[in-house]
């Protein structure tokens, strides 16, 4: 490692010398070689161009300056995973992010700028049952087996492949939740990615394999513990649902109002799994969100949701696809935006239904609430429907607080301001109230309640 | 014509030993029944017992598949004809749930389907066809309005019922199998329906009524009632078993068809 | 003119079948600066005609096919071997008996002259590159309504011509309406005095008769202050094995208050590539409908739009496209708005058949600081068979407070259960898909002039019964 840089780190362009996890020794070969096939590629693939069907309306530009941000430095000392330090975490910058975390999670990880802090699983039974909950580099060591079948297994396919490769190149910050057949754990496991400090690049992993007919929920913050600090990350997350299983994943979103990020997450669903998938977008500058859903087994289900809030200089470009390979599958995607200020937004869907793949149900809908002048919505929903009898609609709109809503209220003695503010309230909650979870639901009502109070 | 004389030449259906499935399932499992022009016949039985598929299966729904026995329209076999040709030949299903078709009219659909029983390059009279589709639809307490409706289209259940009967008067089947017209109806529709099929009873027109329940069989008074279970017509006799199976239920039946020696010869009855 | 009986070739289709007709004008194959002085001296143009094809046949050279987002497909066409210009060197005729006796005969196996007895304000017949038949009735003439073809237009009348042409749809704006404006011959330039109101539709039948042929017909319409016109075109060629290549521009100006109507019924033969740019420009409180319907050709690209300029001008594209086996029918609608409290409507239905493929590609822009703008947007499509194709890829931009917009697509398909229950009333397989398919598109066909929506139910009934079995 280049530990004696001043910036604390290497900048992304010098990546073909720069090695990631500390530690080679131990770590897989095809690991290893991933990661260099990968510095390769990254070099290779193009920056993404506004003519790009695929990067259509998204502002680009914000793409170029990422290249200056550097790797962390590596502070060399990793605390022992497997052990909570909460004093080191409670004098720590991180605390109140902390604080705003899940009240009660079946286990919780700590990241600051790409360091494992802290790995904690509540109930010890669960990993005797089976339960894997490890940071990315031990899960390497413990299940290469595991990793090397889903490490990235998926390749990126709504544009950021170039971005993807960047990831696999210089990711360390990663975790692996493993659930054994059978087994449903109702509380969420929580991890957490903080940075702090400025021009930083981050690369948070998270891999989940939901074993057949098990259940999980699994909770990631992103947070910045700055408000206007700099910084870009470029996250990858893999959702592997084996047959009959059902997983919840939420990420939420709070990346300072500088930060360039770029999510890619891929979900596959095997046989009669059911996959919900809830991103909650409330920082960043350009923050982009590609996510995949590959209804791959008969049966199976996604629910693709995400709630995006946007105020001045804020763009959420959010590209997605509901990809039906196999007969009797559902997908149903719902994205809500609410924008004020400057804010815009890209919305890029897509339900491809394969040859084959009878039967299929597919909804995808997004609704934009414009809450400024200024404001933008593009959205681009569409359908590629290659099979037969299936049940396809897709919807996007784009208006405003009705009038009437809002006199309504005002005629009830709330004022003006604070009765838009119920009404965009609750015209986020119900993509939240999509979830059957009522202390997960009503945990996301409160970070929706806020942001929307900033 | 003497009544008598029309007699002789009645057309008749025979289902003889009929084994249908459906998914490699066998629902109709040696079923036999017959019944002509001029007849009410009901067929009751519990449900599961293979009622909807018998009238889908004398239809030719292509779900179906028919495994062994035949269907036999005056002697001759419809078991390899099309659902149309089956239709023009004059036997009429109406649906348990009648199928909703956007954007066709139901005056277009009911031309479409007289005129497709007209000889190559005849065509329909419209006067005609309005004058008698109006007077049809009068009888059942229809509104003219109805006509531009797309077929069963946003319909109340009560009104899908009451279209499969306008249908039928205007294709003026030989043949009619009304597969549960009661279900979801409440009484004062159930009435309209039943005043209309009792409006069309006559000597040219042979009715089996599919029903789970004797309440119809106040308003339609059949000829004759059969009792189904398993697949099979398990006992057969007058209108006044109807009555029987009102009082006992469907309960003894299960019993008695446990034991197949017991198990009533089903009875292929002439009037 | 005896012989002429004996060339004709029928198919099943009405539009397939041509009489071997010789032009005296021949630009030949293949597209050069020559092709383009041969066109000018042929039409005898004035020189700033001549500059503006040149200018165009540039930007043509210089665009790349549009196949980051479009087919490739459109790699198929070989611009060398395509006929630019074929015309028998003769002013069109006002009257039908002077018309040649073989193309007249191609016009009355079509119904045209027919037509124009019972409905019509008037018509224009193109065959191949020039209209053969020009007429518009007296009465509407007194009204001082100009119908005429593109070349008599901007001869006879540049000071309304040269206003407008190529302003709503400039020369670059994609690579065939550079194409369009580089060779253009035929078409129809109509204005319309302030306040009249045409009652009968004005009429052009655009047909190709010849292989390997290219047409381009350029066609503006101006429709002054309160006016109202309604313009139909119907386009056939009959069915070559080689690519046939249709590439119109038609350019719509609605000044305050106007109103205009261009409907379209396109049944072009299975190989033609039929690649049109149409664009309406609407004026404070004018109205630009396009009413559209697809049916033949190997690849249709058309996606008709209006800028909304004035306030409260109103757009609308009514579109259906049927796409038969080894077709794709890539067709949308664009609503620019461009001023305070306009609206506009789009409902677009396709049916795809076998192995057929229906594309909606749309188009909203609401830019910032506009008020009280409104767009609503419906496509369904209809799949028939198990390897039909369906694809919806809107493009939605709003800004600002007092807008919205509304997009919905649907997918659907005639089920089996409709199917037996119309067979159960004795419809055939055939008769009960052509009813359906019918049905699904009834509320628009209802908006089509009656003569055309008889034409349109008889089409879908031919494409439909071919379909099953």
């Amino acid at each position: 490692m280049l530990q004696g840089q001043k910036s604390g780190g290497t900048a992304l362009d010098e990546l073909s010398s720069a090695a990631k996890i500390e530690d080679h020794d131990n770590l897989p070969q095809w690991f290893v070689d991933a990661q260099n096939e990968a510095r390769k590629e990254f070099a290779n693939e193009p920056y993404p161009s506004r003519k790009d069907e695929l990067w259509r309306f998204s502002s680009v530009k914000n793409l170029d300056g990422v290249a200056a941000f550097s790797r962390p430095a590596n502070s060399g000392a990793r605390p022992a995973a497997s052990v909570l330090s909460s004093e080191a975490l409670a004098k720590g910058d991180a605390k109140p992010a902390l604080e705003r975390g899940f009240p009660e999670p079946a286990g919780r990880m700590v990241f600051v700028n790409d360091q494992l802090v802290s790995c904690e699983l509540r109930d010890d039974s669960l990993s005797d049952r089976g339960v894997l909950f490890l940071p990315l580099e031990q899960a390497l060591k413990l299940r290469p087996d595991l990793l090397q079948e889903h490490f990235m297994a998926q390749p990126a396919r709504l544009g950021s492949k170039k971005f993807a490769a960047l990831h696999k190149a210089s990711v360390s910050a990663g975790t692996v939740l493993y659930l054994p057949p059978g087994l449903a754990v109702d509380a969420p496991f929580e991890v957490f990615h903080i940075v702090t400090g400025e021009n930083l690049a981050l690369f948070p992993h998270t891999l989940i394999i939901a074993d057949n007919e098990s259940e999980v929920t699994f909770l990631d913050h992103f947070i910045s513990t700055e408000g206007e600090v700099r910084g870009f990350a470029c996250g990858v997350n893999d959702l592997v649902l084996r047959p009959g299983s059902k997983l919840n994943y939420i990420s939420v979103q709070n990346w300072s109002r500088q930060f360039v990020s770029l999510q890619v997450n891929s979900t596959v669903a095997e046989e009669r799994s059911s996959a919900v998938n809830l991103s909650l977008n409330f920082g960043g500058r350009y923050s982009r969100l590609e996510s995949v859903s590959r209804l791959a087994g008969a049966g199976s289900r996604s629910d693709m949701l995400a709630v995006s809030i946007g105020g001045a200089d804020q763009e959420f470009d959010q590209r997605t696809l509901q990809d039906h390979l196999q007969p009797n599958t559902t997908s149903d995607l719902l994205y809500k935006n609410a924008l004020s200020s400057n804010a815009r937004t890209v919305f890029s869907g897509l339900i491809k239904v394969e040859r084959g793949a009878h039967r299929t149900d597919a909804y995808q809908k997004v609704r934009n609430l414009l809450l400024s002048d200024e404001a933008e919505a593009n959205s681009m929903p569409g359908l590629e429907i290659l099979a037969d009898d299936v049940r396809c609609t897709h919807g996007a709109t784009s208006g405003q607080v009705e009038p009437e809503e809002l006199f309504y209220l005002q005629s009830r003695g709330i004022p003006e301001p604070k009765a838009k503010g119920l009404v965009v309230n609750g015209f986020l909650n119900e993509v939240v109230d999509r979830l059957s979870n009522e202390e997960i639901k009503a945990y996301l009502h409160e970070q929706i309640a806020h942001r929307l109070s900033d | 014509m003497p009544r008598l004389y029309l007699k002789k030449f009645m057309s008749s259906i025979s289902v003889q030993n009929l084994h249908a499935s459906i998914n490699g399932q066998e629902i109709i499992r040696g079923l036999d029944i017959e019944f002509s022009q001029g007849e009410v016949h009901a067929v009751m039985g519990p449900n599961g017992s293979g009622k909807s598929t018998l009238a889908k299966v004398m239809a030719g729904h292509p779900d179906y598949e028919v495994t062994a026995g035949d269907i036999l329209l005056d002697g001759e076999s419809i078991l390899e004809m099309e659902p149309d040709e089956r239709a023009r030949k004059g036997l009429f299903m109406a649906f348990q749930y009648p199928i909703e078709i956007p954007g066709v009219s139901n005056a277009n659909f009911l031309r479409a389907a007289l005129q497709a029983r007209l000889p190559e390059g005849e065509e329909l009279d419209a006067t005609d066809f309005y004058q008698s589709l109006y007077e049809k639809m009068d009888l059942l307490e229809m509104k003219r309005e109805f006509t531009a409706r797309a077929v069963n289209e946003g319909f109340s259940g009560g009104e899908k019922k009451r279209n499969e009967i306008l249908q039928l008067a205007i294709l003026e089947p030989a043949f009619a199998v009304l597969d549960e017209t009661d279900s979801g109806l409440d009484i004062d529709a159930l009435k309209v329906v039943a005043n209309g099929v009792n409006k069309l009873r006559g000597p040219k027109l042979g009715v089996l009524l599919i029903t789970h329940y004797q309440r119809l069989l106040n308003y339609i008074v059949p000829d004759f009632v059969h009792v189904m279970h398993a697949g099979k017509i398990v006992r057969s006799g007058g209108k006044e078993l109807a009555l029987e199976l009102e009082s006992k239920g469907y309960d003894w039946l299960k019993e008695e068809n446990n034991g197949a020696a017991s198990l009533a010869s089903p009875a292929v009855l002439t009037k | 003119m005896s012989t002429a009986n004996n060339t004709i070739e029928i198919d099943r289709s009405i539009g397939d079948f041509y009489f071997d007709v010789k032009a005296a004008r021949d630009a030949g194959t293949g597209l050069t600066e020559s092709t383009i002085d041969y066109i000018v001296d042929a039409k005898e143009e004035p020189d700033w005609i001549r500059e503006f094809r040149k200018n165009a046949f540039h930007v043509f050279k210089d665009k790349p096919l549009p196949t980051h987002w479009a087919s490739h497909e459109l790699d198929v066409i070989d611009f060398d071997k395509i006929r630019y210009y074929l015309a028998s060197g003769e002013a069109p005729k006002r009257s039908w008996e002077e018309v040649p006796d073989e193309i007249k005969q191609t016009f009355e196996r079509l119904g045209i002259p027919e037509s124009e007895r019972k409905f019509l304000a008037g018509v224009e017949a193109q065959f191949d590159s020039e209209a053969v038949y020009s007429n518009i009735k007296k009465a509407v003439s007194d009204q001082g309504v100009i119908f005429v073809g593109s070349t008599d237009g901007l001869k006879h009348h540049p000071e309304i011509f040269r206003k407008w042409f190529g302003k709503v749809i400039p020369t670059g704006d994609n690579k065939f309406s550079a194409l369009n404006s580089a060779v253009f011959s035929g078409g129809s330039f109509i204005y319309v005095p302030p306040g009249v109101k045409v009652k009968h539709p004005l009429q052009a039948y655009f047909r190709i008769n010849a292989e390997n042929f290219g047409q381009f017909e350029r066609t503006l319409i101006i429709a002054d202050e309160g006016s109202e016109v309604m313009y139909m075109e119907g386009c056939t060629a009959p069915k070559f094995t080689t690519a046939t290549l249709h590439s119109a521009v038609v350019e719509l100006v609605a000044m305050p208050g106007a109103k205009i109507q261009y409907v379209t019924v396109q049944n072009w033969a299975p190989n033609v590539f039929n690649l049109v740019t149409k664009r309406g420009m609407a004026m404070e409180e004018a109205e630009i409908k396009w009413i559209d319907c697809n049916i033949g050709s190997r690849l249709t690209m058309k996606y008709p739009g209006v800028v909304l300029k004035g306030r409260k001008a109103r757009g609308e594209v009514i579109s259906i496209a049927l796409a038969g086996d080894g077709q794709h029918q890539d067709t949308g609608a664009k609503m620019i708005h461009a001023a305070d409290e306009t609206s506009s409507n789009v409902v677009s239905k396709s049916i795809s058949v076998g192995q057929g493929r229906a594309t909606y590609r749309g188009l909203v822009h609401v830019p910032k600081h506009l008020k009280g703008c409104k767009n609503n947007t419906e496509c369904d499509a209809l799949l028939i068979s198990t390897h039909s194709r369906t694809d919806t890829y809107p493009a939605i931009t709003v800004r600002g407070t007092g807008n919205a917009t509304q997009h919905e697509a649907s997918v659907s398909q005639i089920s089996a259960e409709q199917i037996f229950y119309m067979q159960q009333r004795g419809l055939s397989e055939g008769q009960a898909m052509s009813l359906a398919v019918n049905g699904f598109v009834n509320d628009l066909v209802r908006q089509f002039p009656m003569e055309y929506s008889v034409e349109l139910k008889r089409l879908i009934d031919l494409e439909m019964e071919g379909s099953v079995g």
